[in-house]
């Protein structure tokens, strides 16, 4: 390990915006949640419920995701607070040896044009590694998700500790140079104005958030479904962009301007299309009131038990657990991550590999009326559209009622069609 | 496991400015799960010119679960016990954030003694009176407030001083006191009933 000059901390003087509203410390490992409100890794996860939805510890706005860390925020305090961030690194490191639970890993960090190929070349072949490459995003950073203590990883550790030597950790170098490749939209390429972070924790300018009308918004880098509509602007990092910034960031504010009206015209509408279209998304009417949504999703949530790839917490529906991840934290995936055969690593640096098995899950509750509905319907399917047999889910029973509704409307516009 | 780190910080925090906001913070003992929260009474109410302590008890989760506070001064109020000192208040319970503070849970209690919430009660006693003989409980609270809430006020030796031109021997002024923890009401009392 290289000998860090300690009293740097103190010359590290750090901006308001980047200090938790939990821990009250520096962010680490910061997650943007929603509605742009920035916590740390450990303090979002633990003041999430994990028995029905959360809440955003500032502005109560609930959500059901446990978003990925921005990893772009993550790797800018780095740069400008790198005292303070080794600090904050070693004391989590420590909770999280004491807990058993870990947090994902980005030991590499590169931003040399050369490396990021070599080491997506030489991450590849590693078992139990994961390589993102974000070369077609921002600048040329590559990303190794680095699994902990396993002696197999000797090549890209090699890399990690040679990429410690380079001249941005070097104290005498401009290692505190925010640039502008660092903050880059992962759409248009160019300086992020107010910057929107999706569920993934990638960054887009939220003007350059788009997606095909009514269907869920996706990333466009990693392809991970963004669950609850358009994210909000992160004020705190669109405050410190403009700081930083300000020649560049008042041009693209005139050049995001025209754009802007046409795009505030387009979310709003998009929005209310799509609060309906997940079954798992808990959509803004229910705000606040446990009561019904646990009569919409009580009886297929499994409590405390959240997905590794979309963050869903708790799953809702179906569950499948993985039967060789030997964490004690475990691996689990959603019906819908399950189905799409998603190949993102664990939220808590869990080493799963895509030869691992699954076990089918449901909740106890689950469980016993499905035997009961099986019985029922006569093993027919669940999802027939029309004439939906007698259902005693309780999360079923509301569909049903929403489709009968749907099929009554549909039937008025024939009937006013007809009187046409 | 409590947050210590984040409580040492947040005393820091609050005792910066207390000049400003009078709001003070301190442990009790050499836990710091377990602290005492000063509060002025707010200006314009029956409440002023008191200072109010309440007693606050950290969980395991804090700050992911609400402090538990009460007061330890006694308070008429309709939404504070005038027995126990509990606080009806929804920040402590089910509204808590984690991103709430001691201090600002504390200033949430100085709102809450300008604005009564009578038709929430934690006693309702207190708030039936509210309700039907505002005056009457004007006056009850300001005498509250002037026997319970202004004896710290006052430093050792003018309490000493006060009861000594009463007529008791200071010795005994100085026993008693140290007895009943400070307090000079209850000092003289007891002083009167020896």
């Amino acid at each position: 390990m290289e000998d860090r000059p300690t009293d740097g901390a103190d010359s590290e003087e750090i901006s308001e915006g980047f200090l938790c509203c939990v821990c009250l410390e520096l962010l680490y490992k910061p997650i943007v949640l929603h509605c742009g409100h920035i916590s740390c890794f450990w303090c979002v996860h633990r003041s999430m419920s994990g028995r029905y939805e959360s809440h955003c510890p500032i502005c109560r706005h609930s959500y059901s995701h446990f978003p990925a860390i921005c990893q772009m925020l993550h790797f800018l305090l780095l740069k400008m607070y790198p005292v303070a961030y080794k600090i904050r690194e070693n004391e989590i490191l420590e909770q999280e040896k004491k807990s058993g639970y870990f947090s994902p890993q980005f030991d590499a960090h590169v931003c040399g044009l050369h490396s990021s190929q070599e080491l997506s070349q030489l991450g590849n072949p590693a078992h139990y590694s994961t390589t993102i490459s974000q070369s077609n995003t921002c600048s040329d950073e590559t990303i190794v998700l680095q699994k902990n203590c396993n002696g197999k990883l000797e090549v890209t550790r090699s890399v990690a500790v040679e990429e410690k030597n380079l001249p941005q950790y070097n104290p005498n170098g401009n290692c505190k140079q925010v640039s502008i490749a660092n903050v880059l939209c992962a759409a248009c390429k160019q300086l992020l104005f107010q910057p929107a972070v999706l569920n993934c924790g990638h960054v887009y300018c939220a003007t350059c958030i788009v997606s095909p009308a009514n269907e869920v918004l996706r990333c466009q880098v990693c392809q991970a479904l963004h669950p609850t509509g358009f994210p909000k602007v992160c004020l705190e990092f669109d405050h410190f962009l403009e700081d930083k910034f300000p020649k560049q960031y008042s041009v693209r504010k005139d050049a995001v301007k025209i754009q802007q009206v046409h795009f505030q015209h387009e979310s709003s509408t998009i929005r209310s299309t799509k609060a309906s279209e997940r079954g798992v998304n808990l959509s803004s009417e229910f705000i606040g009131e446990i009561l019904s949504w646990w009569s919409h999703h009580g009886s297929k949530a499994h409590f405390g038990v959240g997905c590794d790839s979309c963050g869903m917490l708790p799953i809702i529906g179906d569950r499948y657990k993985c039967k060789d991840c030997v964490e004690a934290i475990g691996f689990d995936l959603c019906g819908d991550c399950y189905n799409t055969c998603s190949k993102l690593p664990g939220r808590f640096n869990q080493q799963h590999t895509p030869e691992h098995k699954f076990q089918l899950l449901r909740s106890s509750h689950d469980v016993m009326l499905s035997q009961v509905t099986v019985q029922l319907e006569g093993g027919s399917s669940e999802n027939s559209e029309n004439s939906s047999p007698p259902s005693i889910f309780p999360g079923d029973s509301q569909e049903n009622a929403e489709n009968d509704l749907a099929a009554s409307i549909s039937s008025n516009d024939t009937l006013e069609y007809e009187h046409d | 496991m409590v947050d210590f780190a984040r409580v040492q910080k947040e005393l820091q925090e609050c005792n910066r400015d207390v000049e400003v906001s009078g709001i003070k913070v301190s442990p009790k003992a050499d836990k710091l799960t377990h602290l005492i929260g000063t509060i002025p009474g707010p200006l314009g109410t029956p409440y002023e010119g008191g200072t109010f302590e309440i007693d606050i008890q950290l969980p395991d989760g804090y700050p992911f679960e609400p402090p538990r506070m009460q007061f330890s001064t006694k308070v008429w109020h309709p939404n504070i016990s005038s027995q126990s000192g509990a606080i009806c208040l929804d920040i402590l319970k089910d509204q808590w954030s984690p991103a709430l503070t001691l201090k600002t849970a504390l200033l949430s209690v100085q709102a809450l003694l300008s604005a009564p919430q009578p038709d929430d009660p934690q006693d309702a006693v207190v708030a039936q009176q509210y309700l039907r003989e505002y005056q009457t409980f004007v006056s009850t609270a300001r005498y509250w407030t002037e026997a319970f809430a202004k004896t710290s006020s006052l430093g050792v030796e003018e309490k000493v001083q006060k009861l000594v031109e009463m007529g008791f021997p200071e010795a005994l002024v100085r026993s008693t006191l140290e007895v009943v923890g400070g307090d000079e009401n209850l000092a003289l009392e007891k002083l009167c009933t020896v």
